[in-house]
């Protein structure tokens, strides 16, 4: 069903898609200028990865790297920059940004997902989640305004983004969609129940992570930025394996959400700085892993000794340039706005 | 009961016990929990189109649905009329199950139809249709200058798209029936 190309004879043949392609160039050098003005350094980090994150629901691709005596060392493609960023910052920067490559397995080949996308990913230290909110909402004003584009459309939805950009707790959209108050349903028993009462499928072997998006995906994701973009954040602590827990509530983490059109932007955290806690996170992730019948592998040490080496306060998030781009020139499909895209490559 | 990996565009779901044929689905993968798969389908005794996010695991029931190959006739009022190619046998399909589809149709045209006890719920367009130019504004000089490089032209069946200034009344062209837009000169 994606067979919205951009390969080199559309780019020549249909002035649409050029245009979408000279967008995106140029948003990605204005990206640059945002942060730079901002007094960001521009990171640049591997691709190949010895060990890759402990994401139960990621799956890294596999690499083989030979060395000259031909012996075999298993690598992964990064799914994001975040450890290595996060090593920066422990080496003495304070602002980084990286516009990368990024790596996800068994994801669909076009509509809004591509194997290998663009991510902008950057953390300020100290920082907090507020400034990423703030950053993101300034530097795609910052784009939108130089590029003259007054609306950000997916779909039949057209939204104006030039305004002030709203931000809703998970907790509030929980009432105002479900009407209910989501401290009630933060053990997978109570909304394992919810997920019943709302004619949702609920399977034994479902987790808490899967209960959650089988009512936010159907309830509430469709509603969010449609009018003005949205940041979602103070998400339930067990779904947060990498953000610092809430001041106020220690049951929700520091996690955010950038939603346009009720499709999903960008998702960053109050990073948890605390390096046994973390180790302790990513152990039961990789616990998680294995249940899942995933491939593992050792968390990363050199990480947990970044982290206990001290580094300030700091937030950092990650966003999709594929998608940023798609909204700010109306394609179809995420396949419109890369170039040889993965399933323009295999049907072609 | 299916897996949800055989959800796909014209195949027909029972859902709370109405019929629905599903005109459009989405893999999405919130990356912190399970992929879902998002569907879109229009409720086959209203016409009301409803999403629902099932989890890749979860089953959906999903009824059987016959294609057939037939070809297209003519529109009668706001429906349009198919030829099973076989049978000679003809049948009408309500123009809100088309959908926007009933655009690209012209006389003759071959499409796959979907049948759900003998009903027709869905059709599938060629990628590609060829049809002929009937108008076509000749080009301006000056217009590729002044970054005009396409111009609206109508087809022979009445749609029409926006194509390269070199493209004049008579030709036949390729439309491309998952964007709208020009393809090629056939």
């Amino acid at each position: 069903m994606f067979l919205f190309m951009s390969n080199w004879s559309d780019l020549k043949n249909n002035p649409r898609l050029k245009n979408i392609y000279e967008t995106r160039l140029h948003i990605l050098r204005l990206m640059r200028e945002f942060f730079w003005s901002e007094g960001f350094v521009e990171a640049d980090s591997p691709i190949a990865l010895r060990l890759a994150g402990q994401e139960p629901y990621l799956n890294p691709m596999e690499v083989v790297i030979k060395n000259s005596f031909d012996s075999d060392f298993k690598f992964y493609l990064r799914t994001s920059p975040e450890y290595a960023l996060k090593k920066i910052l422990a080496a003495g920067w304070s602002k980084v940004f990286e516009i990368s490559k990024c790596f996800r397995n068994q994801e669909s080949f076009g509509g809004t997902h591509n194997p290998e996308f663009t991510m902008v990913e950057w953390y300020r230290s100290p920082g907090t989640y507020w400034d990423f909110m703030d950053d993101s909402e300034a530097m795609f004003k910052y784009v939108g305004e130089k590029l003259g584009i007054k609306n950000l459309c997916f779909g039949d939805l057209k939204v104006d983004y030039l305004g002030d950009w709203d931000r809703k707790s998970v907790k509030d959209l929980w009432m105002t969609f479900l009407g209910k108050n989501l401290d009630d349903y933060l053990s997978v028993d109570a909304i394992g129940k919810l997920v019943v009462e709302s004619g949702l499928q609920f399977d034994q072997q479902d987790k808490y992570e899967d209960l959650f998006y089988k009512l936010f995906l159907n309830k509430i994701e469709p509603n969010l930025g449609l009018d003005k973009p949205v940041f979602v954040y103070d998400y339930p602590a067990q779904m947060c394996s990498l953000s610092k827990l809430c001041e106020h509530d220690d049951r929700y983490a520091q996690r955010a959400e950038l939603y346009v059109a009720g499709l999903e932007l960008a998702n960053g955290f109050g990073e948890l700085t605390d390096f046994k806690l973390q180790k302790i996170n990513l152990e039961k992730d990789k616990t998680l892993r294995t249940q899942l019948g995933k491939p593992t592998w050792p968390v990363d040490e050199d990480f947990i000794a970044a982290l206990k080496s001290g580094i300030n306060t700091a937030g950092g998030i990650a966003l999709g340039v594929d998608r940023m781009v798609l909204l700010f020139t109306g394609a179809r499909d995420i396949n419109e706005v890369i170039f040889q895209s993965v399933a323009d490559q295999v049907n072609n | 009961m299916a897996s949800t990996s055989e959800i796909r565009k014209g195949v027909v779901i029972k859902h709370q016990n109405d019929l629905f044929v599903v005109v459009d689905f989405q893999h999405i993968n919130p990356g912190k929990g399970a992929a879902f798969v998002r569907t879109r389908m229009k409720n086959l005794a209203s016409g009301k189109v409803i999403e629902i996010t099932y989890k890749t695991s979860e089953t959906v029931d999903i009824v059987s649905v016959q294609f057939q190959n037939m070809q297209y006739l003519y529109k009668n009022g706001d429906n349009y009329v198919f030829m099973n190619m076989d049978t000679y046998d003809q049948i009408e399909m309500d123009g809100d199950l088309v959908g926007t589809d009933g655009k690209y149709l012209k006389e003759s045209l071959e499409v796959i139809v979907g049948l759900y006890e003998e009903r027709p719920v869905s059709i599938q367009l060629p990628k590609k249709i060829q049809y002929k130019v009937v108008e076509a504004p000749p080009a301006v000089k000056g217009d590729s200058a002044s970054g005009n490089v396409t111009k609206e032209i109508k087809l022979d069946n009445g749609l029409t798209v926006q194509a390269p200034i070199f493209i004049k009344e008579g030709e036949e062209i390729l439309v491309n029936t998952e964007t709208g837009e020009y393809s090629a000169r056939a």
